[in-house]
């Protein structure tokens, strides 16, 4: 996939994917990171990663909590909302629409 | 460049950018826990350390460049002065705050901060100047805001009944705003045996739990760890983008960034 074309797109989405795996459960930057790589949407840079977790913060979406690491810094656990999960919901079920729009205008031009 | 000389770097870009201190040190503790944990180059994993503290400060304030929409004033308070026997504690201070605003009060000790928010609260009766507030309003006192026998949950029961919230509502929502804070286990502790921090977050829950058009905090971080202090601000500005005016008092400097009027009384005064 091209990278920049991926990126472009990831911008849009991102934090609701973020949101997704948190409704899972709580989870820190790094694990996130992996996650995200794991579920196919390519690596995720922390530059990107953590000022969307700092921006679902300022919303209210996530909340944090520190827990001491053992023999290595303090981790922040990230946790959703309950504003998270009615905006994951919300905006999430907007995606899925737009995408399938897309998909039907990709899949017509294709039979053309 | 080594790990530490990138940390270093985007610790003094976070503090030239005016990021107070304690939201800085928490940014640095996750990138550091990060590379430590993918073993990866900072500047793969985050690019320039300038970069990543300007995408940082836009993630903690939101855009920039975008004018934040203020609303109509909430509170005017004119000309207030205010004598305690022989000692003029306030002389002729004005502070306006408008929907949308963190407004700080700050000066040394003893230079009237908490008077003026108890008189912009209605507590206190000034000797004169007039205190104008449009819309419902919320004071959280340094101290004593709590009734020490009752547990948390029933401090938001009694602050929800009053905006008719059902016990249930109140209590999750008191809950919702604890942990907002980074308090989890609002538990079976009466106010009396919490700490002093907790018992300061059992206020300002209170305090915000009735969705108040103007919020007027006195110092409302008193024993509170780090963690809880950068919390205590990312509450304040979701308030704030919430369209609340806020009034903070406080001694702490490096605060003043992140408010949109500082009223320095040490000068107002002078």
């Amino acid at each position: 996939m091209d990278l920049d074309r991926r990126n472009q797109w990831l911008r849009g989405v991102l934090d609701l994917c973020v949101l997704a795996l948190l409704a899972r459960g709580e989870s820190y930057g790094y694990e996130l990171a992996l996650e995200l790589e794991r579920s196919g949407l390519g690596a995720i840079r922390g530059g990107t990663l953590y000022p969307v977790l700092l921006r679902l913060q300022r919303t209210g979406s996530v909340e944090t909590r520190w827990q001491e690491g053992e023999g290595g810094p303090a981790r922040k656990y990230y946790r959703i909302t309950d504003a998270g999960r009615a905006g994951l919901a919300r905006d999430g079920t907007d995606w899925l629409a737009f995408g399938a729009m897309v998909a039907k205008l990709l899949d017509e031009g294709d039979r053309r | 460049m080594s790990v530490e000389s990138w940390l270093w770097a985007l610790g003094g870009e976070l503090r030239r950018q005016g990021l107070a201190e304690e939201h800085a040190a928490a940014v640095i503790v996750d990138v550091r826990t990060h590379l430590r944990d993918s073993a990866e180059d900072p500047y793969r994993a985050f690019g320039t350390p300038e970069r990543y503290a300007a995408a940082v400060v836009e993630s903690l304030r939101g855009p920039v460049s975008q004018v934040r929409p203020v609303g109509p004033v909430r509170l005017r308070a004119e000309g207030i002065s205010k004598r305690y026997g022989r000692r003029q504690v306030l002389r002729g201070v004005g502070l306006t705050v408008q929907s949308g605003q963190i407004a700080a009060i700050v000066g040394a000790n003893g230079c009237g901060k908490s008077t003026l928010l108890r008189i912009c609260a209605g507590l206190v009766t000034p000797d004169a100047g007039t205190v104008c507030v449009h819309g419902t309003l919320s004071y959280s006192p340094q101290e004593d805001g709590t009734v020490p026998h009752l547990l948390p949950d029933e401090h938001f029961v009694l602050v929800g009944a009053g905006q008719g919230l059902s016990r249930d509502r109140a209590r999750a929502a008191g809950r919702d705003r604890a942990a907002q804070l980074g308090w989890r286990d609002v538990g079976t502790t009466t106010a009396g045996r919490l700490s002093g921090g907790t018992r300061q977050k059992l206020n300002l829950v209170m305090s915000t739990l009735t969705e108040p058009d103007v919020l007027l905090l006195d110092e409302p971080y008193q024993g509170f760890d780090r963690g809880a202090y950068v919390n205590l601000w990312q509450e304040l500005w979701r308030l704030r983008d919430a369209g609340k005016a806020i009034v903070v008092v406080t001694h702490l400097l490096n605060e003043l960034d992140q408010a949109d009027v500082v009223l320095d009384l040490t000068e107002a005064n002078g």
